[in-house]
């Protein structure tokens, strides 16, 4: 759960993991989340993670798509509030 | 004047409930996970644990698919072994009786919220326990799980939902070589080896689980205290 002040999602700090690979998109573009709700499923180490809304808001676009990878603290998406 | 903080000395160890299961189908096992998963996030409990041993079951993990069953449906429906779609991460594997699951049910905030440092605590249990028996284990670069030499003994996967663990882990005690053989295990050609292959003394079960908590608590620093299981049964078999 991580979100700085460019308004986009960002994968969050698990520690020494190097990077993870986007499971899938539990919100589409376009849709509304409440704080809290589980917003995409990554997977590293034989470990699914999910990242959960850091607020209310809605997601805009979908910089990281299903099977791409990403690195902590990399975008995942652009929200608005 | 003491320098000591006698308030804090010794080091406070965490609490731990232990959920001795004994054997279970898969289905049963999973809906009481869900549940523990449940009320951990929202504080009704402290962290948990379960171990258990599953009735012959396949289980795939969220990188994984079916494409790793390497009998047809037919063979596979004809020895009675049902397959679970599952959240965790990785490809599929097989449970059974002889082989010892212990699922932690654990708030990872507590643990310094590191994925990776968790996995290789597992790991690490795991890897004593075979000293337990003289046996030397270790870990592979990039494939996460114990093994010794080229062979697998212990499979890793898990879940992490607002923080906190659920699946885990799997050890090989004297599990059927013949249902591991219908499978290509975790996606790949590999051979998987039992405790009893390499150790020529009886190996019970019982010894090997305390022996597992035993060195989880210390890894964790956790005091764990066995629970009768029978009062969250309850939550979903009622």
């Amino acid at each position: 759960m991580e979100r700085r002040d460019d308004n986009c999602l960002h994968l969050p700090d698990l520690g020494e993991v190097d990077e993870v690979v986007i499971v899938e998109w539990l919100k589409g573009e376009g849709a509304a989340f409440a704080a809290g709700d589980d917003l995409v499923e990554v997977e590293t180490e034989k470990t699914t993670f999910i990242v959960d809304a850091p607020a209310a808001g809605r997601i805009e676009h979908i910089l990281r798509k299903a099977g791409e990878k990403a690195r902590v603290g990399d975008r995942l998406a652009e929200l608005s509030s | 004047m003491s320098v000591i903080d006698w308030q804090s000395f010794p080091p406070r160890m965490k609490r731990v409930i232990h959920l001795a299961l004994g054997q279970t189908t898969y289905a049963r096992a999973y809906a009481l996970q869900h549940e523990l998963h449940r009320m951990r996030c929202q504080g009704e409990i402290g962290d948990i644990l379960i171990t258990v041993e599953h009735d012959p079951v396949f289980t795939i993990g969220r990188s994984g698919s079916r494409a790793n069953i390497r009998v047809s449906e037919q063979e596979r429906q004809r020895a009675g072994i049902p397959v679970y779609e599952i959240e965790r991460g990785g490809d599929i594997t097989y449970h059974g009786p002889g082989q010892l699951v212990c699922y932690p049910i654990i708030d990872l905030r507590d643990y310094g919220r590191d994925i990776k440092r968790y996995i290789a605590s597992l790991e690490q249990a795991m890897i004593n326990l075979c000293a337990n028996w003289e046996v030397s284990a270790d870990r592979r670069a990039g494939y996460p799980g114990v093994w010794v030499g080229e062979r697998k003994i212990a499979s890793i996967g898990v879940s992490v939902r607002h923080w906190v663990t659920q699946h885990g882990l799997a050890f090989n005690v004297d599990v059927s070589k013949e249902h591991f053989a219908m499978i290509n295990p975790c996606g790949l050609p590999i051979e998987m080896v039992s405790l009893v292959d390499l150790v020529s003394a009886p190996i019970p079960m019982e010894n090997v689980t305390q022996r597992l908590l035993d060195h989880m608590a210390v890894i964790f620093g956790w005091d764990i205290v066995a629970e009768n299981p029978n009062k969250y049964w309850r939550r979903i078999d009622d």
